[in-house]
């Protein structure tokens, strides 16, 4: 049977503390589907909604199956054993990066250290500046989505930066240096103060949750949205016009450190993005496909989820959430017709539905 | 059909009797805007309630034409022209006037787009405001573009009459369709010239409708505008002879 509950958040952001969400469960009955809403989390780039919270006055999310396995999987993680890949994928508009925040948001609910990576395709395309790395001469540095993933991780856990501590000593330059048992905090601050060295803090910050997440003082979920980026090519280029490999940039070697399942203590929830992938065709969508032969077998063994369109409950329950909050404002959505035309539109595809439904 | 254009021409011959359009065929004048269909074939009926009709429902006349289509030559319906539900004829003349170089694809998403912000906007100012105020904000992308396009429509023209050797601005009142072809010419006019380089058209169109669903904005100003001059030149009216 199928668990429906309803999640608003009336703060949207789920960078903030998660004490402050308001959790309103009640298990509807299988027929009713008038309970389900659909949310459009605020940092994500996936879906052409602007902000949610500015149009409807609230985020919600529209609990669906994929999300409610992994759920149940991650309930019964056993942190003694190496962490369990759970990789998400389907077709473009399916709706796998909202299973991914809903995750998220329920880890975060849970008090587990969330590392969510918004979108992977933006580390590997259309970087500005890019240093050489002073830490290991052949790699590259991205100081510009290093520290805007410090201030992410910054607001999203707060509470653990002051409560881990750094387990060596690192060295920044000739004046500055992070000493040993310093909490993670400073680590962060430093990346953010200079930026020319927010790609090592990134890369140390992730080390250090890898090696004391088996400690057990708290639960580690390694959240990648479009991981087949990892794997991909870039579309970076030297000085010399020449193309550079993902194996050169240091957040990507760093980031494929972290996913590989020699850690335990949490879990890693990963998806497949085609849309911002780089010289994939556009139908691909299995994991053989996007990720590649290289991707595919650092990434083995995964426990794949396929995200599906909607069902005819779900979609039915889309379209009474648009209409309670008069989102659909023609005359002639009501009416069975509409509503048989939108199907017929979007064909059950979440994201279709939504540019449909924006006009209409 | 309208009446096709009539070039002057030297003694084209009118080809097969298919080809015209039973309109003035004077000798030495030939066709230049002419559709391939001849005078008996009829406009097709794009309606799913008139197919739906059980047949008890119908009446004489209704009877009469359907036994009489099924025998007719029917003109093959334009891409455009959908029985959708959505479909409204007045967006879709302004999607066309839109168009560039029969870019239709980019004309329809650049005003689906503009009822989607009209949309968000409204949305805003609704969360925005008291409850009083609440009730009165419109929200209704479709309702808002069709009461700033009758807001800009213009009562009176100015039509250009030639007396004695000058052209007169002559006030001439005008036809319907005259005057929803001159509201949205203004509007898409307006929007394409006066708005910054790097501004989108979906934002300036949006901006301008809703400008117009409360009667203020430049198109208005254009419509005054006409009346004023219509107005001033009044002592002309005479020269309308129709």
């Amino acid at each position: 049977t199928m668990l429906r509950r309803m999640t608003r958040l009336l703060s949207g952001a789920r960078q903030l503390d998660p004490g402050r969400f308001l959790h309103r469960g009640s298990p509807a009955p299988q027929s009713l589907d008038a309970h389900l809403d659909d949310q459009r989390p605020r940092a994500v780039s996936c879906t052409s909604e602007d902000d949610p919270v500015k149009t409807f006055n609230e985020a919600c999310l529209m609990v669906r199956k994929p999300a409610l396995e992994l759920l149940h999987y991650l309930k019964n993680t056993n942190f003694a054993h190496p962490a369990v890949r759970y990789v998400l994928y389907g077709e473009k508009g399916t709706g796998k990066t909202l299973s991914l925040c809903h995750v998220v948001h329920f880890c975060a609910k849970q008090d587990w250290l969330i590392l969510h990576i918004p979108d992977a395709h933006l580390w590997v395309k259309n970087c500005r500046g890019l240093l050489q790395s002073s830490y290991n001469k052949q790699r590259f540095d991205q100081p510009v989505e290093a520290s805007i993933w410090l201030k992410n991780f910054k607001t999203a856990n707060e509470r653990f930066l002051s409560q881990i501590k750094v387990q060596e000593k690192y060295v920044w330059n000739k004046r500055e240096s992070t000493e040993k048992g310093s909490p993670l905090g400073a680590v962060v601050e430093q990346g953010l103060t200079r930026v020319r060295n927010a790609t090592d803090a990134v890369g140390i910050v992730l080390k250090e949750l890898k090696n004391q997440s088996c400690l057990g003082a708290f639960h580690l979920l390694v959240a990648v949205d479009g991981v087949n980026a990892l794997w991909g090519r870039t579309s970076l280029k030297r000085e010399d016009k020449s193309l550079i490999a993902p194996e050169e940039l240091a957040l990507v070697c760093s980031l494929r450190k972290m996913v590989r399942n020699d850690w335990h203590g949490g879990a890693i929830v990963l998806t497949l993005s085609q849309t911002g992938s780089l010289f994939k065709p556009r139908k691909a969508y299995l994991p053989q496909e996007l990720l590649g032969k290289e991707g595919f077998d650092a990434l083995d063994p995964f426990i794949p989820i396929l995200v599906s369109n909607y069902n005819p409950k779900e979609f039915e329950s889309c379209i009474q959430y648009y209409l309670e909050n008069k989102w659909l404002q023609h005359e002639k959505a009501h009416t069975e017709e509409g509503k048989k035309e939108l199907l017929f539109l979007s064909d059950a595809n979440p994201g279709q539905l939504e540019r449909l439904c924006a006009y209409l | 059909m309208a009446a096709p254009a009539v070039k002057a021409a030297g003694g084209w011959p009118i080809l097969a009797l298919s080809l015209r359009s039973g309109v003035r065929r004077l000798p030495g004048l030939t066709q230049v805007r002419w559709s391939r269909y001849g005078p008996e074939y009829k406009d097709p009926r794009i309606d799913k309630e008139y197919y739906r009709k059980p047949l008890a429902e119908l009446t004489e006349e209704e009877k009469y034409e359907q036994e009489l289509r099924k025998t007719q030559l029917i003109k093959a319906a334009p891409a455009a022209k959908t029985s959708s539900v959505f479909e409204d004829p007045v967006i879709s003349k302004f999607t066309n006037m839109m168009m560039k170089g029969g870019n239709k694809v980019l004309a329809r998403s650049l005003m689906m787009q503009t009822l989607e912000a009209v949309k968000r906007k409204q949305f805003e100012k609704y969360h925005a405001a008291s409850a009083e105020e609440q009730a009165t904000i419109e929200r209704n992308p479709y309702v808002i573009f069709h009461q700033a396009l009758q807001n800009c429509e213009p009562v009176i023209g100015l039509v250009p009459i030639l007396r004695g050797g000058h052209f007169y601005q002559v006030p001439v009142p005008l036809a319907d369709r005259r005057r929803r072809f001159l509201a949205m010419k203004w509007m898409i006019k307006e929007c394409r010239e006066k708005k910054h380089r790097r501004m989108l058209m979906p934002e300036k169109l949006s901006h301008e409708l809703l400008e117009a669903f409360h009667n203020q904005g430049p198109v208005i100003k254009k419509k005054h505008d006409m009346h004023k001059m219509a107005e001033a030149n009044r002592a002309l009216a005479h020269y309308r002879w129709w």
